[in-house]
């Protein structure tokens, strides 16, 4: 057996939410068998950025904001492999915001995941984009992740789960992973997941939290309902979570990996690319031009 | 003679004196066009200059006369004068063919076609004393001797039903005026509009014939010049952005993300109707960041990947070509030069950023930045550029410029025994398999590490663009920073025997240099055939590898000369300063051009000229 590469340690702080998030990803992967070598982690930059260095597999630390589009070229490159993108909020909906909002829209199978903490806690506490309008003097009211993935007429899977409820969060997870495994397309999963240094919110949330399937008669298909019921929630002060929205299948929006490659066989970076298989047909190529 | 400094000296260009082949319309004969109706001189190099508003189909005129050259065995150069919208606003194309090779613009125009007055007044500013102006009637108010003025746009719309065909009646006019064999300029059209469906080619066939029988009726049945056939018959006409398009096809390129920019875009048109024959992808991103970064990620993955761009994304794609760097993960970036800065003009032609791909990003992190010269060249060091990619796990920059990327000419039919495919130490399972240990960034004697790509069993790390150990992980390990260091910055010494060598046209004894990059290549060869007919020899040292500088071949081609002449368009003399920084010779001297066009053969001429070839 070859020796390579092992996790390293997590460099959190004890009682970091993100150790949660870390647990529920090992446990997804490990329950649905997900083969080490397909399995893909995009870190972003920030202290949950890193977390593709605590677990095996084919990990990639990307720039600042860019992991989605890293994610986007790993997928259409190869198309077999488990692709999972990873970080904060600030690299997510700040720097990141523009690729987030193609990557709902380009609806890759992929799976996302926002460890939220409305803070920038490697830089010490700074205000996120989802930062409360009072933290550090914040005067901005915050982004909300999941109200605007709603919008997006190709989104169609928006889930929020807590680390404060690892069962939860790992049933969020799993099914997030076996949508990207059916190739449906863009799984956007949130995670609230404190950072206990800069913004310690454990008791916050806990009270605040509110799963949509204790509103009556919710339907997680039906997008609209979604919208509004995750609306009445944030107004009454409480922030929703669990299985907000997933397309049901006679309105998903076919995922672009499906559409450019239909066969999980044929790809970039699977496809022979040698010159004794390809050389006619390059020759026909040349001919072609006048 | 003192040497003349100061890299901010403009240029006078329109001082000098020129050959008189150069300013009058003179027959391959000899003889000289005369006031009455001689007959028409048989041309060895013609240049046909289309002018009008955007919108008016010059550009087609110019493509429609540029197949019919070439289908007569003459080397063509197409240009283009444009401005940065759909519609409106002059624009003109010139059309150069010539008998001997030719990949530049001609001095001046012997026949202009003006579609309107400021296209007409322009125009004869362009043309040889004795050319040769043909104008839309109603539009062009010039006139002259050499004028001729038929209703091209009414014809267009009262015979063919819709006056954008005037374009094709003009070409069909320009048939006969030029002595063209109407079977063959026929031909090029249905070639050109036969597969469009409808009945596209139907009108234009019948736009060109009223066209013909317009300059028939009114200017009568001679020709007003003609052209000599070439040799050079299975010449295709092509670009570099084509040119460079099918080489990464055939250099087993399967990923591209670009995002739209002029010049740069129609390498991404033409991979998106070829990648997906070959099970590739094209995306076109939400910027240039994104069309980085998915470059990177289908490259780490393991497929052939390349993005193209101009200054403005440049800018915005450091940080990636950095992180490429860093991550040592093999990448091709395509820079179309444009001028610069910010917007500048979007159509315009400059090699302003050539210290910008060669510095570009923060930190240190090696990268080879490769210029091709014409479109076979491109071909070429497209295909060398992913191997060079692959083999030595760093970005590389493939540095083109406006004209290259968009002037048509002609050349060979691409090489496709020349393409070779080396993907360098890319692992399989049974490679890994076969060791005791697998690190991706492990220490080597050539500072390669061999990659495994994500789905390779046993093949599992970590690829980062934080500074990091042998194994993936974040380190901050002096020790550590500097063996790191070494391994990525030492390729670019230990590279430079795969690196692509300049290419050395005229006399090997000549005691007059000329240095160049890119579309100065045309101009530049022009140049020294005009030099060496007034008996002045001359050598070119065509740039190639631009970084790392290939101080070897640079310093023996110095000390073979006197003086060489570094030919390039950008304000600040950017290759001088880049050869100055290892070889501070004095016999190094700039010949800039900075308007947005591209050097005529002449300019450069009248350069040496002026300076006497002494440094």
């Amino acid at each position: 057996m070859t020796e390579h590469v092992k996790p390293v340690p997590p460099t959190w702080c004890p009682g970091c939410g993100d150790f949660g998030v870390l647990a529920s990803i090992k446990k997804s992967l490990s329950d649905l068998k997900v083969p080490l070598e397909e399995t893909v982690l995009i870190g972003g930059i920030g202290c949950s950025g890193g977390i593709h260095n605590f677990m095996d597999g084919y990990g990639f630390h990307s720039l600042h904001g860019r992991l989605l589009a890293n994610a986007v070229g790993v997928k259409l490159a190869n198309p077999k492999l488990t692709v999972i993108a990873a970080g904060g909020d600030g690299d997510g909906y700040a720097i990141g915001m523009g690729h987030f909002i193609h990557a709902l829209k380009k609806n890759v199978s992929l799976v996302y995941v926002v460890m939220m903490n409305e803070t920038y806690g490697l830089t010490k506490g700074q205000a996120s984009p989802t930062a409360p309008v009072g933290y550090r003097g914040n005067v901005e009211s915050p982004f909300d992740a999941v109200l605007t993935a709603l919008s997006i007429p190709s989104a169609s899977f928006i889930a929020r789960g807590f680390s404060g409820d690892p069962k939860g969060a790992a049933q969020l997870l799993t099914e997030a992973l076996k949508f990207n495994r059916e190739r449906k397309g863009f799984a956007f999963v949130e995670m609230l997941s404190p950072c206990v240094t800069y913004n310690d919110t454990y008791k916050l949330w806990r009270e605040k939290v509110q799963n949509v399937t204790s509103v009556a008669g919710y339907d997680a298909a039906d997008r609209s309902r979604a919208f509004s019921t995750c609306l009445e929630i944030m107004e009454a002060g409480r922030i929703p979570i669990g299985m907000i929205y997933r397309a049901p299948e006679d309105r998903r929006l076919p995922s672009l990996d499906q559409t450019v490659l239909p066969t999980l066989e044929k790809a970039p970076a699977t496809t022979d690319i040698s010159l004794a298989t390809n050389l006619p047909r390059y020759q026909k190529l040349v001919d072609a031009l006048t | 003679m003192p040497r003349r400094e100061g890299p901010f000296t403009d240029l006078a260009f329109l001082a000098m004196a020129t050959t008189p082949e150069a300013h009058t319309l003179v027959p391959a004969s000899g003889e000289q066009l005369g006031s009455s109706r001689p007959a028409a001189p048989v041309l060895h190099d013609v240049s046909v200059m289309i002018g009008g508003q955007g919108g008016d189909g010059t550009l087609t005129v110019s493509d429609l006369l540029a197949h019919y050259f070439r289908t007569r065995g003459l080397y063509v150069y197409t240009s283009r004068n444009v401005l940065s919208r759909i519609r409106g606003g002059h624009a003109d194309a010139s059309m150069r063919a010539s008998v001997e090779p030719t990949w530049s613009q001609k001095w001046k125009e012997d026949l202009v076609v003006a579609f309107d007055d400021e296209a007409a007044r322009i125009g004869q500013n362009h043309l040889v004393s004795g050319g040769i102006l043909l104008g839309d009637q109603g539009q062009v108010k010039v006139s002259g001797e050499r004028v001729h003025v038929l209703p091209l746009s009414v014809t267009a719309a009262s015979k063919v039903g819709n006056g954008l065909f005037k374009n094709t009646v003009a070409y069909g006019a320009l048939s006969l005026i030029m002595g063209l064999d109407a079977a063959s300029a026929r031909a090029v059209i249905s070639a050109r509009f036969g597969r469009r469906g409808g009945d596209a080619l139907e009108r234009n066939l019948k736009a060109f014939d009223l066209g013909r029988q317009l300059a028939l009726d009114q200017i009568g049945k001679d020709p007003l010049l003609t052209v000599e056939d070439g040799a050079a018959k299975d010449h295709i006409l092509t670009t570099g952005n084509q040119a460079c398009a099918l080489g990464f096809v055939v250099g087993g390129g399967r990923f591209f993300a670009g995002y739209p920019i002029t010049p740069a875009t129609p390498i991404m048109e033409a991979l998106q109707r070829y990648l997906p024959q070959f099970d590739g992808v094209v995306r076109q991103a939400e910027d240039e960041l994104a069309a980085i970064n998915m470059t990177m990620g289908a490259a780490y993955a393991g497929a052939r990947a390349m993005t193209a761009t101009s200054g403005p994304g440049l800018s915005l794609m450091t940080e990636g070509i950095g992180h490429a760097g860093e991550a040592e993960i093999p990448i091709v970036v395509v820079d179309c030069q444009r001028v610069g800065p910010s917007t500048g003009e979007p159509t315009r032609h400059e090699q302003s950023d050539l210290l910008h791909v060669v510095f570009s990003s923060h930190g240190e992190f090696p990268r080879f930045v490769l210029a091709p010269g014409d479109a076979q060249d491109t071909f070429d060091l497209t295909v060398t550029a992913l191997n060079l990619a692959e083999k030595w796990q760093l970005p590389v920059i493939l540095l083109l410029d406006q004209a290259l990327s968009e002037n048509a000419q002609t050349g060979p039919r691409f090489d496709l025994s020349r393409v070779r495919i080396d993907r360098g130490k890319l692992l399989t399972a049974r490679d890994i398999e076969g060791m005791a240990v697998y690190k991706r960034y492990e220490f080597t004697p050539d500072g390669i590490s061999p990659r495994a790509v994500p789905g390779t069993p046993g093949g599992e790390g970590q690829t980062t663009g934080n500074e990091h150990d042998e194994w993936g992980h974040v380190s901050v390990n002096r020790e550590n920073r500097r063996k790191m260091m070494a391994k990525r910055m030492g390729r670019l010494e230990l590279a430079r025997p795969d690196l692509p060598p300049p290419r050395f046209f005229g006399d090997e004894k000549a005691r007059i240099g000329l240095i160049g990059f890119g579309s100065t290549y045309g101009p530049i060869r022009e140049a020294q055939r005009l030099l060496k007919k007034e008996g002045v020899a001359t050598r070119f040292y065509q740039a190639r590898t631009l970084w790392p500088v290939p101080v070897d071949s640079l310093q023996a081609f110095l000390e073979s000369v006197d003086v060489a002449y570094v030919v390039e368009h950008n304000y600040m003399g950017q290759l001088k300063m880049l050869i100055q920084q290892y070889l501070p010779s004095p016999k190094l001297r700039s010949i800039r051009k900075y308007d947005g066009d591209s050097f005529f053969a002449e300019e450069i001429v009248g350069e040496v000229r002026r300076s006497g070839g002494t440094p």
